[in-house]
């Protein structure tokens, strides 16, 4: 490009007026493709979900619904089966976030240790996070089999009368619990692994100067650190907890009893068993206001308001 | 030391077998965890070797005796299980290409152009993070079916791209590229155009290569969307596939775990070639 020519192009980028309408066009038509999806298919049904709720919604002719305002959120309130679904959801987050988030860590400290086969070790604990809900659900349901199962195989061996697992109103959610925990901890392990290798080193030097046992630096050192992670892993789990489908639908229809149906299995059913969409809409509603009001809680309680 | 005395070396040793006892534990407990988080894969191929009868028999055969690969044979003749396949590389590959470039070029016009506006959408982009998947499953099915989408796998295909989580990290990736780089091309003369083709995706192919994996492994795992929209036997994909498959063959474990491995295994294998990338885009998750 000869001297002139240039010149010619930096005159035409610094002729500012030219440029942003430019700019403006481009950035407008590289935004497109994305933004008619994002817009089609997720804000346009997050807007309309909230005017299907205020519906008797008519499936097969939606023009000829009928307006009840909230109508669906106080019969839902008023439907024990909602609650149950809400409690069980909520049993099942309180036993499988935690359990993930102490395995993870437990895992990601161990294999952050002097230890052979790092790699390996690695690759086996987030190995599971890339299987489908279904394959990890069969697989699972024949592990819990009383008939055939590895499980009560080997308790068989050291306890008299071991769990009916999927079949007993007790151990049934329990079960899911463990599935889920082997299921997804992969996910939160890579996650703490990578925040604890990145602390620097020199702050264990410091501490182990200032004698620290190693409970105090994991208390003082490296807790602290990977706080924001341990944050984002509660969350998250948190997220996907609330939402939990695929197991409790393939694992056990959401029995014995529905002591396993969960509240998207609950609007699940609305919708496509009974055909009421207006009502699951209400539903997925609730759900969003529970799932804000969580991370929001959890943002105050836990995360980065302190910085 | 120099003045180390005979009580303290004690010490020293007396310290150094106690951490090598707390590492050979640490590797028990390790190993041991790593051998439970196996067991259920060993108890899937083992199983899936064995006839029939061998599968449901009581007691517990690790080793299939005799080695037998009728299920996999009943599977490939008997059932739906190839074009189950097929539809869902078809899915998640064309998922993760239309993910590919619809993000990349949003997130290039947003941090590599200057527009009014754009911090706007960005912000809005951002807030549907908090929109969980099922509160739009509802309106999104009134949507699909009077599109006329229903059995359509586009109809899988675009809520899916419509996610954020790509635009976010591209986003992150693509504002810390160096935008003398970006002047130096706009100074020969490149066009927008040519500058998104030819710096900015190349500069990126270590992200978008970890995004696209993500993308393709959340794509071919996907369960409750496609169970809804897809009512048609033979455009399902593997993973609604297999339960439908296991509640026709009932107590017939042999059966399930080979088609469990199906369902898995080319995952599998593409997970063990590309972990790290894999790894990389899970981390840059924790990270943001």
């Amino acid at each position: 490009m000869s001297v002139t020519e240039r010149v010619d192009a930096i005159r035409r980028l610094v002729s500012s007026e030219n440029r942003s309408r430019k700019e403006l066009i481009e950035g407008v038509l590289f935004s497109l493709p994305y933004l008619a999806i994002f817009v089609v298919f997720l804000l346009y049904p997050l807007v309309m979900g909230g005017y299907m709720s205020l519906f008797d919604w008519n499936a097969i002719t939606p023009a000829e619904s009928t307006f009840i305002g909230l109508e669906n959120y106080t019969t839902m309130f008023a439907d024990p089966a909602f609650w149950n679904a809400l409690g069980n959801t909520l049993y099942f987050v309180a036993i499988t976030v935690p359990g993930i988030v102490v395995v993870a860590l437990g895992l990601a400290l161990g294999v952050n240790r002097d230890i052979k086969g790092k790699g390996i070790l690695r690759t086996v604990f987030f190995s599971p996070y890339i299987l489908t809900v279904s394959v990890a659900s069969i697989v699972w349901i024949d592990l819990y089999s009383t008939q055939y199962g590895v499980i009560n195989h080997y308790l068989g061996m050291v306890m008299s009368n071991p769990p009916q697992w999927l079949q007993s109103r007790l151990f049934a959610m329990p079960a899911l619990a463990i599935m889920t925990m082997w299921w997804l901890a992969g996910f939160s392990f890579v996650i703490l692994l990578s925040a604890r290798q990145s602390v620097p080193e020199y702050l264990y030097e410091a501490a182990r100067l200032d004698g620290a046992g190693s409970w105090r630096m994991f208390r003082d050192v490296t807790l602290p650190q990977i706080r924001h992670a341990i944050f984002f892993v509660i969350i998250i789990n948190l997220v996907w907890g609330f939402q939990v489908f695929g197991q409790p639908y393939i694992m056990t229809g959401g029995g014995p009893g529905k002591t396993t149906e969960t509240l998207v299995m609950y609007l699940y059913q609305a919708a496509f068993n009974q055909r009421s969409f207006g009502y699951a809409a209400a539903v997925g509603y609730v759900l969003t206001g529970i799932l804000v009001v969580v991370s929001i809680a959890n943002y105050y309680f836990l995360g980065g308001s302190n910085d | 030391m120099t003045e180390s005395t005979p009580s303290a070396n004690r010490l020293a040793s007396l310290s150094i077998s106690d951490t090598s006892v707390r590492n050979a534990l640490l590797h028990v407990v390790m190993y041991g965890a790593a051998f439970l988080f196996v067991l259920p894969y060993l108890w899937m191929i083992s199983t899936s070797l064995m006839t029939r009868e061998d599968a449901i028999a009581s007691g517990m055969n690790w080793i299939p005796n005799p080695v037998s690969v009728g299920s996999y044979m009943q599977l490939f003749t008997g059932s739906l299980i190839l074009e189950w396949t097929i539809n869902t590389i078809l899915i998640a590959s064309v998922t993760t290409l239309l993910v590919l470039l619809c993000d990349s070029m949003i997130a290039f016009a947003l941090t590599r152009l200057d527009w009014p506006g754009q911090r706007y959408v960005l912000g809005l982009i951002i807030a549907s993070f908090m929109v969980p998947g099922f509160v739009n499953i509802i309106p999104l099915y009134s949507l699909i079916s009077e599109l006329g989408l229903i059995n359509n796998y586009l109809a899988v295909i675009l809520p899916f791209v419509a996610g954020p989580l790509g635009v976010f990290l591209l986003v992150q990736f693509f504002r810390d590229i160096p935008y003398e780089l970006q002047e130096a091309a706009q100074l020969d003369g490149f066009s927008t155009v040519r500058i998104y083709t030819h710096v900015i995706l190349p500069l990126s192919k270590s992200i978008l290569s970890a995004l696209g994996l993500f993308i393709f492994v959340w794509s071919w795992n996907q369960f409750l969307w496609p169970l809804i929209v897809l009512q048609n036997e033979a455009a399902y994909t593997l993973p609604i596939g297999i339960v439908v498959l296991r509640d026709t063959f009932t107590y017939q474990p042999s059966l399930t775990m080979a088609s469990a491995i199906l369902a898995s295994g080319p995952l599998f294998v593409v997970f063990l070639l590309l972990q790290e990338q894999l790894i990389a885009a899970v981390e840059m998750q924790g990270v943001t």
